[in-house]
């Protein structure tokens, strides 16, 4: 326990910086880091690697190789580089390496070496070439600032969404910054650089010269400048050896170091933790390393190689060829706990703890005195927080260990922080591990949140360690399990080398119905990779119809996706395919395809039927529906036609197709038809008025009410009226006409094939009673009764009735008697009756 | 009079969240997210506005968009700009937006879409305000509409809980179940758990049974409904009713006390009834002549109001019974009546056919005549092949030869069809089905119904007994059956169905009926073993009818629920009646 702190450097009175090892590397470098470009993502990011060629004077022959390795230096990838000389790596936010190359192109490659994309940096960057680049983060994303040969720079704040932004020129620049960097204030990215002793910041419209509040005298020449991973910070490095440090806005100094050191430092960057006072920042030369704040001494440390640094979020990540070091200043927790001869409560419930393992009442010593003080809540809480922020496992254990022995002796202390800690530190433990190799710190992984951790582990293809994780943390399917089983999925679907049949199994084997999988997508990916067999096997397991439908359509299926739309049971989607089918197959192919489906046929009926009639004609022919052929022509008949002759031949069209379609009625109904508009036509002409689109019915009715009862005749002979149907039409429209005369002619012509009855009735209408009366007479016994009622005869009726015997009649009478006029007719009624009953 | 229910009829669930709902999307849509300000009925011409904006809130057929497109396409000749907005309701279709890209005016357009699909048009009753689904469905074969059932139903389902025990006949009733289910099974989770208020729900196509639907109403509210046309729970009585020179809009609901006590009898005892009332009301006006001054006070703040509006409501409901007297109780309509019981009853059918000849030389009315031939073809399993001739001559050429497409629209339907010359066989059939096993007697006729799809009601009609015995009079005061709706002369096929399946929990036994019906493949059932039904939700059924539904069957339902201490509750696409079926069918000159 002693030697703990030994790698503990005070930097002035409060702050103790320390350095572990996080990874021996065994990546068998066979260059040096000096002669490659070097980027390393920040959050325990991968390091890529490019041997640089073209750095020196004469073009190397062979080509150089562009290599990845995982924070712990295993290979992920390693490809030769075919592209233009590279000025500059960098990864983006998504873990994407960005190279940009001195044209100006910039190439985006995956985690493992796959071609994502590339795009240009604009042509004012292609003809001065780049001079510098940096690849810089903000809130939006990744961005990339491009220094050019006309020394100008070029900017875009976020490479997935690509604007450039042409950055003011610097008045009076002649040769290129000493140095420069990006920074990012008020979301906005403006760009910081030295020329000389001056500062000049560049926005988007101006630019600035700019003076650090309180810089020391005598600078002739800025050579390093360091923004903090938050860019709230900056540090400028002139060439005194005079560290000035400050905010970003320059308009404070926090704190200055003179090292005395006047030689250029190879890196320098910051070093710090969020909410802590201390500022120090770390600098690099070629073999010393030296980390310096707010104290009158640096920490020195010597580099025995060629190193790299990668600012972090709350340190400073120091790479080698054999080394991967994590420098930072150490937490409060840990020091309040291990600070020698500390009596914070943690530190002595620490203690408590080891010596109740070691069976010493000095346990119960040290425990009473944590009590007395009442400070036993925040031991606890002090160990689990000193726990996450160590390294080795076994630190880890001892601290929880002791959080949960003082928690025995408290009331109601709230378990989750404890389990909480328990979780993320088994978490942290596992991606940490060599073969994973991503080397977070407590802090880093809640800035990252889980849902970005497992992103990265899906990147990196680790899917079981993934999945143990959500299962372990118990993430709901959607996001967790479901998530990364689709990924999974995506990838394995990119598996060249399997079989289609094989890929799809696996893939349904894992996925079986998870929820919140969607096949089609994974269908997607797959055709992306040009598998379309593959992707409609997968499709199969979806189970939504309705979502297999767009990609079938994609891959040009679109007789499968017809049948799955129909499936599906929505008849838009139905259309949708349909008006796709209609422009892809001719109209041949498809008009057979529709007749395969009925309900898709009916649904593109309905549409033809208000939009594209001569389809829907050419859609009857196609099927020999001669039936509906007819029914289209007579509609066009009445609808489309104006003219009579066009409507007569509509109309012969349509017969014709009726006897194709061996429809006699119909036909024979439409020949009818076409000589009833020929005969209205004439009699328009002849007699005036108007005739055309009469019924029949109507016809003759109109012949007669305009008194040209010899035409009426001809024309009833002429299309056969019935006999019936010609007596009930004469007589409503002589009795409108109120030709009373010549009704009673016509009555008297032959034998009335509808009784006499309606000749009354209709009298009646007409408010005639006498002539009516005329007819009473003459009804048939049957109905007589009903006759007499009608023209008011009731003693007459009850007489009809009684000779009748028809007890029906009789009580119909009975009903009509109103009042003391037929009151006696009523008695006598009565009477009938019981004498009937009687018999 | 008018029948209470039963002290333990379960509660109605509480529509009025429905109501609710749809009126503030509605707000929201059009004043929010549209800034409407003046509200026009979507008619076929020229608008007149001279706003900046036009926003046209429609259902998606394609008649809309081309009137649409033509008024955009008018302001674009006149070199004016404003905006246009399209909100369909319930849904957008692909064919509209098709429509408009093809006018030439998508651009011009930005659409929306308003889910609204169920109206709670009364305590019991939710309609879904779409009347083309009759014709879409049952004519066009078009089943746009089974989605937009389906997401009503899912609607109901997340509002009013699961429903335990399903059952439903017809081909859409089965088609509009799966896709249903479908939907809940993709968002499952919402309902799991939730207790069930709606204990059954019955899903029944239109053309099971046609029959009913094309009878003449009796009953107070399908009278009402078959005379004025009932529009959305509201009906307008003109002059003659209101005895005024204004008319009067009223809306028919339970809240109108006197209607509610009404609309469920038989017409001849209406009249009664109101005269009663009448006379109890004036007691009532009459209780005041002898109080003292607080009594008065008390009347007068308290009970006056009331008994004025129960007096407003009576004088509207004599005018309105007045009215249909002087139209149904012609000696026409009483021989209209004789002729359909007949019909019903399957006698005198030579007789009923002249009748109907007469009806048609006569002018009486193109959809009347055109009803009585649908239920003689239907009764009869279609009309011998020449009656089938000479009956539509004569319709052609009383009301012009356009019918003609009507004609192939009915056969289409099968409302109005021509016995194949297999039905004569009807006789050697049924002897073969004495013959052999049942099975085999089922193949011979499943291969005589591909010939031409029967409706076989004579015998439905034997099977289910629908046309009730009588002996002696049928007391129309104290109805005895369902028949009551119509006369005592038969039982509403639909309704007979639903309790013959309810008694059984299930279609079992029923086979024969169901492939009478047509329907052997397409009735179902499905009853979820939860215990978590009350008993109380148990007793309420959602019937839902697809193509319509007719108040006579309504009303049957509802005294079926009185006698065996049910409540129903109806969801219908439209509410129906013969006319409006018939007029869905019709080809009229544009």
């Amino acid at each position: 326990m002693d030697c703990y702190t030994a790698n503990w450097n005070p930097l002035g009175d409060s702050a103790f910086y320390r350095k572990y090892e996080l990874y021996s590397m065994d990546w068998d470098l066979k260059e040096e880091l000096r002669d490659c470009l070097v980027a390393a993502a920040p959050y325990g990011g991968p390091i890529a690697l490019l041997r640089n060629p073209w750095r020196k004077e004469k073009a190397a022959s062979v080509r150089p190789v562009l290599e990845i390795y995982s924070a712990s230096g295993l290979p992920l990838a390693s490809l030769l580089w075919k592209s233009g000389p590279v000025v500059s790596l960098g990864w983006s936010a998504e873990e994407e390496l960005l190279c940009v190359q001195e044209d100006g192109g910039v190439l985006v490659y995956g985690l493992h070496g796959d071609f994502r994309r590339h795009f240009s940096m604009g042509n004012e960057v292609l003809q001065n070439r780049v001079l510098d680049a940096r690849i810089f983060h903000t809130e939006f994303g990744s961005g990339v600032a491009i220094l050019t040969g006309a020394h100008r720079f070029t900017l875009s704040a976020n490479v997935s969404d690509l604007k450039l932004r042409r950055m003011p020129e610097v008045p009076g620049l002649q040769g290129a910054p000493t140095c420069w960097t990006a920074l990012c204030q008020d979301r906005v990215a403006h760009i910081l650089l030295a020329v000389g002793p001056d500062l000049y910041l560049l926005d988007q419209s101006a630019c600035s010269a700019v003076t650090p509040f309180g810089l020391a005298p005598g600078v002739s020449s800025f050579l390093q400048m360091a923004v903090s991973f938050t860019y709230r910070h900056l540090a400028l490095f002139t060439d005194t050896g005079y560290i000035w440090m400050g905010t970003a806005s320059l308009k404070e100094k926090l704190c200055e170091f003179n090292c005395n050191i006047r030689a250029p430092p190879k890196q320098m960057v910051w070093c710090s933790r969020p909410r802590s006072k201390e500022r120090a920042v770390v600098v690099a030369w070629e073999r010393r390393l030296m980390v310096v704040g707010d104290a009158p001494e640096s920490i020195q440390f010597v580099l025995d190689e060629d190193s790299y640094l990668v600012p972090e979020l709350d340190g400073v990540r120091i790479f080698s060829r054999s080394t991967h070091e994590f420098l930072h200043e150490v937490p409060v927790a840990s020091e309040e706990i291990f600070k020698i001869a500390s009596m914070a409560p943690g530190a002595l419930l620490l203690e408590a703890q080891k010596e109740y393992e070691k069976e010493s009442q000095k346990a119960d010593e040290y425990l009473r005195e944590i009590q007395e003080l009442g400070q036993l809540t925040q031991a606890v809480q002090q160990c689990i927080e000193a726990a996450g922020h160590e390294h080795r496992p076994d630190m880890q254990k001892s601290l929880l260990r002791a959080a949960s022995f003082g928690k025995c002796f408290l009331d109601r202390f709230p378990p989750d922080s404890f389990v909480r800690m328990c979780q993320d530190l088994r978490v942290l433990n596992a991606i940490r591990d060599y073969h994973i190799g991503i080397p977070l710190t407590y802090s880093q992984y809640k800035q990252l949140t889980i849902q970005v951790l497992l992103d990265r582990l899906v990147l990196r293809r680790l899917y079981p360690l993934a999945i143990q994780i959500c299962e372990y943390l118990r993430l709901p399917e959607v996001q967790g399990v479901s998530r990364i089983l689709a990924h999974w999925a995506c990838y394995k679907v990119q598996q060249k080398d399997v079989s289609d049949e094989d890929v799809a199994r696996a893939i349904n084997q894992k996925l079986g119905d998870t929820p919140g999988v969607s096949y089609s997508d994974i269908a997607a990916r797959a055709y992306g990779c040009g598998r379309t067999e593959l992707a409609i096997k997968l499709l199969e397991y979806e189970p939504r119809s309705g979502e297999q439908v767009p990609l079938l359509l994609k891959m040009k299926r679109s007789k499968l996706a017809l049948s799955k739309a129909i499936e599906s049971g929505d008849t838009d989607l139905v259309f949708t395919v349909l008006l796709h089918l209609k422009n892809e197959l001719n109209r041949g192919d498809f008009f057979m395809t529709l007749r395969n489906q009925p309900m898709a046929l009916s649904l593109y009926r309905q549409f033809c039927k208000h939009q594209e009639l001569e389809t829907l004609k050419d859609l009857y022919n196609q099927d020999d529906n001669h039936q509906e052929l007819g029914s289209f022509h007579i509609r066009a008949s009445y609808a489309a036609e104006e003219r009579i002759e066009g409507r007569v031949a509509a109309l012969q069209t349509a017969a014709d197709a009726f006897y194709k379609a061996k429809n006699e009625f119909a036909a024979k109904a439409t020949e009818d038809q076409m000589r009833l508009l020929r005969l209205q036509r004439r009699l328009e002409d002849e007699l005036g008025g108007r005739f055309l689109d009469l019924s029949l019915h109507d016809t003759v009715t109109t012949l007669i009410l305009g008194g040209h009862n010899k035409r009426a005749e001809q024309l009833a002979r002429d299309f056969r009226i019935p006999d019936k149907r010609l007596w009930w039409l004469k007589l409503t429209a002589l009795a409108d006409l109120e030709d009373w005369e010549e009704l009673e002619k016509f009555s008297k012509s032959k034998k009335s094939p509808i009784g006499y009855l309606p000749f009354v009735e209709i009298c009646m209408k007409q408010h005639n009673k006498y002539e009516a009366k005329k007819y009473a007479s003459r009804v048939g016994p049957e109905q007589k009764v009903k006759a007499l009622l009608l023209v008011g005869d009731v003693a007459q009726a009850a007489d009809v009735a009684i000779e009748h015997r028809n007890e029906a009649e009789l009580s119909l009478v009975l009903s009509h008697c109103t009042g003391a006029t037929d009151g006696a007719t009523a008695d006598k009624i009565q009477r009938a009756r019981a004498q009937a009953q009687k018999k | 009079m008018a029948f209470p229910h039963r002290l333990d009829a379960p509660e109605l669930p509480d529509f009025s969240m429905l109501k609710r709902l749809a009126r503030d999307q509605l707000i929201y849509l059009l004043e929010q997210q549209h800034e409407v300000d003046k509200l026009y009925k979507v008619e076929n011409k020229p608008a007149v506005s001279s706003s900046e904006q036009l926003c046209f809130l429609v259902r998606p057929r394609i008649k809309n968009m081309r009137y649409v497109a033509s008024l955009v396409n008018a302001d674009k000749l006149a070199g004016r700009t404003r905006k246009y907005k399209v909100i369909f309701s319930p849904q957008k279709f692909h064919a509209c937006e098709m429509v408009l890209e093809e006018e030439g005016v998508y651009g011009d357009v930005s659409c929306d879409e308003w889910a609204f699909s169920l109206l709670p048009l009364d305590v019991d009753l939710l309609s879904m305000e779409l009347p083309e689904f009759f014709r879409d469905y049952f004519l066009e074969g078009d089943q746009r509409w089974i989605n937009t059932v389906a997401q009503a139903l899912h609607l109901l389902s997340t509002l009013y809980g699961p429903f335990p025990n399903c059952y439903g006949i017809g081909r859409c009733a089965k088609m509009s179940y799966e896709l249903w289910r479908t939907l809940e099974e993709e968002e499952d989770g919402e309902t799991k758990g939730r207790r069930p208020e709606i204990g059954h729900i019955f899903l029944l196509d239109r053309d099971v049974d046609f029959v009913t639907a094309l009878c003449s109403q009796v009953v107070y509210e399908g009278l009402v409904d078959d005379t004025f046309r009932i529009k959305c729970g509201s009906v307008d009585f003109g002059p003659e009713v209101t005895s005024s020179d204004r008319s009067l809009k009223v809306l028919l609901n339970a809240e109108d006390k006197v209607f509610n006590e009404i609309r469920n009898e038989h017409f001849s005892n209406v009249f009664g009834f109101l005269s009663q009332k009448a006379r109890n009301l004036q007691a009532q006006y009459d209780r005041r002549r002898g109080m003292d001054i607080k009594q008065m006070k008390n009347f007068v703040s308290q009970e006056l109001k009331g008994l004025k509006q129960e007096h407003r409501l009576l004088s509207v409901h004599i005018g309105a019974c007045e009215s249909i007297m002087k139209k149904k109780t012609k000696q026409d309509f009483q021989e209209l009546i004789k002729t359909e019981h007949a019909l019903l009853e399957g006698f005198n059918i030579r007789e009923s056919t002249s009748y109907i000849e007469e009806h048609i030389d006569r002018q009486v009315s193109p959809i009347e005549s055109l009803r009585l031939m649908c239920l003689l073809s239907i009764t009869e399993n279609g009309l011998i092949p020449k009656d089938y001739r000479s009956l539509k001559t004569q319709y052609l050429q009383s009301y012009g030869p356009e019918h003609l497409l009507t004609f192939s629209n009915l056969r289409r339907a099968g409302l109005l069809t021509e016995q194949a010359p297999g039905d004569t066989l009807t006789a050697v059939e049924s002897k073969v089905s004495k013959l052999v096993t049942d099975k085999a007697a089922g193949k011979i006729t499943d291969a005589f119904s591909s010939l031409a799809k029967r409706s076989n009601f004579r015998a439905i009609s034997k099977k289910l007994n629908l046309i009730p015995r009588v002996d002696g009079e049928y007391d129309l005061k104290v109805p005895r059956d369902m028949a009551y709706v119509f006369s005592g002369a038969y039982v509403p096929l639909s309704c007979r169905v639903i309790e013959q399946v309810l008694e059984r929990r299930s279609w079992q036994g029923l086979d024969e009926v169901l492939r009478l019906l047509n329907c052997s493949e397409l009735a179902f059932t499905d009853m979820t073993k939860e215990d978590k039904a009350s008993s109380e939700s148990l007793r309420l059924i959602l019937v839902v009818f697809l193509g319509g539904c007719t108040f006579s069957e309504i009303s049957a339902l509802r005294f079926l629920g009185r006698e065996k201490g049910y409540r129903f509750i109806f969801l219908t696409t439209a509410v129906t009646n013969s006319a409006r079926l018939m007029e869905a069918m019709s080809e009229v000159k544009a």
